[in-house]
């Protein structure tokens, strides 16, 4: 029994450090109701789109809420360098909500979806 | 978002990485290590300094190259353990650098060593005079091996027919006050022999001695907390409490 343990203690060790590694893409994606990236995004967009920015401006902070819940899960397991930048997509995109400035939003949710699928991977 | 948290998080998995991935690769110590050793523990040491605090990328990729790392170190130890030519061929083998008294100069320049460099070599053996020398090993990891001639080789207790005790190695029964019970049984002995034998050195409790060996031929070592030595030798150059 001690023999086994001697072996199986770092075994599990390592097993439990790779999983807390690797858990990133799993964890990024929507666990709950409020903690939807990509979905906040594309609706984002769509009021974009629309030009309606009364909406735009309440799934951008709807955006913030769900990001903000999804780095404290990956914060482990990602490059913060991606995560940095999504959060400055979020801030630029609340700036062009603010000034109706619909090129510069998409640029900020595509850019910002793209460092989503890069993150964790 | 913490940085200091995900560092700390971070720093628990490349420790106990690092831990059992060097108890893996066994029990070498500095002093056997080949320059190639040495190197690679360098190489290891930093990708694990690398998953702690570089927050830039994800720990992931650099454990997976600090797996490799290791992975690669097992691996050559298996094949050196397995083949002799290997073994030869990657971690090298001992040089003679003086052979029969006689400095062999062509292996100097290829081992890219000075003379100066084969004195030092010798001197940290404890050889000054080249005299003394009939051969000088090179060995792998970087230390030299002397032979002396025989003239110059230290008596022994054999060549002057001294009769010797056996010797063995001694087995601790006290540390920091506390009596290690199996040690004891070990040799034979219980802990009232012990008790006696504390007392005939004016030792009332174990919780007096710091340390306490016995020998393989019976003799006692004892080191008391209170050493009552009246004369203290100070080598220190500062008269300060460092």
């Amino acid at each position: 029994m001690r023999k086994f343990m001697v072996a199986a203690i770092p075994v599990a060790t390592l097993i439990v450090f790779i999983l807390v590694m690797i858990s990133g893409n799993f964890l990024k994606k929507p666990l709950g109701g409020d903690d939807d990236v990509p979905g906040s995004i594309e609706k984002t967009i769509r009021s974009v789109i629309d030009e309606n920015w009364d909406e735009a401006g309440t799934m951008a902070d709807q955006l913030q809420r769900a990001w903000d819940k999804v780095v404290a899960r990956v914060q482990f397991s990602s490059e913060r360098d991606e995560i940095n930048a999504l959060s400055m997509n979020l801030a630029r995109l609340r700036g062009a909500i603010i000034a109706k400035d619909k090129s510069g939003a998409l640029m900020e949710l595509k850019e910002a979806y793209e460092h989503w699928e890069e993150l964790g991977k | 978002m913490t940085e200091a948290l995900v560092v700390f998080v971070r720093a628990i998995i490349s420790f106990f990485s690092l831990l059992i991935f060097a108890r893996l690769l066994g029990k070498e110590q500095i002093s056997q290590l080949t320059f190639f050793d040495y190197v690679n523990g360098i190489t290891i040491g930093s990708i694990a300094a690398t998953i702690t605090t570089d927050l830039s990328s994800r720990a992931w990729p650099h454990w997976v190259g600090l797996l490799t790392w290791v992975a690669l170190s097992y691996l050559m130890e298996i094949i050196t353990m397995k083949s002799r030519y290997a073994a030869k061929f990657l971690e090298g083998e001992p040089t003679i650098l003086i052979m029969n008294g006689k400095i062999m100069e062509n292996v100097m320049r290829k081992m890219k060593l000075r003379a100066a460099d084969v004195m030092e070599l010798l001197r940290n053996r404890g050889v000054f005079d080249l005299n003394q020398v009939d051969f000088a090993i090179l060995e792998p990891n970087g230390q030299l091996s002397v032979l002396r001639k025989p003239e110059h080789l230290p008596v022994t207790p054999k060549d002057m027919n001294i009769p010797v005790q056996p010797s063995g190695i001694s087995t601790e029964l006290i540390y920091d006050g506390i009596i290690f019970e199996e040690n004891l049984r070990q040799m034979g002995k219980d802990r009232k022999w012990l008790m006696e034998q504390l007392n005939m050195h004016g030792i009332s409790s174990a919780e007096e001695v710091f340390y306490a060996s016995l020998n393989s031929d019976g003799s006692l070592y004892i080191d008391e907390y209170d050493d009552h030595i009246k004369k203290v030798t100070d080598i220190g150059d500062f008269k300060g409490p460092f």
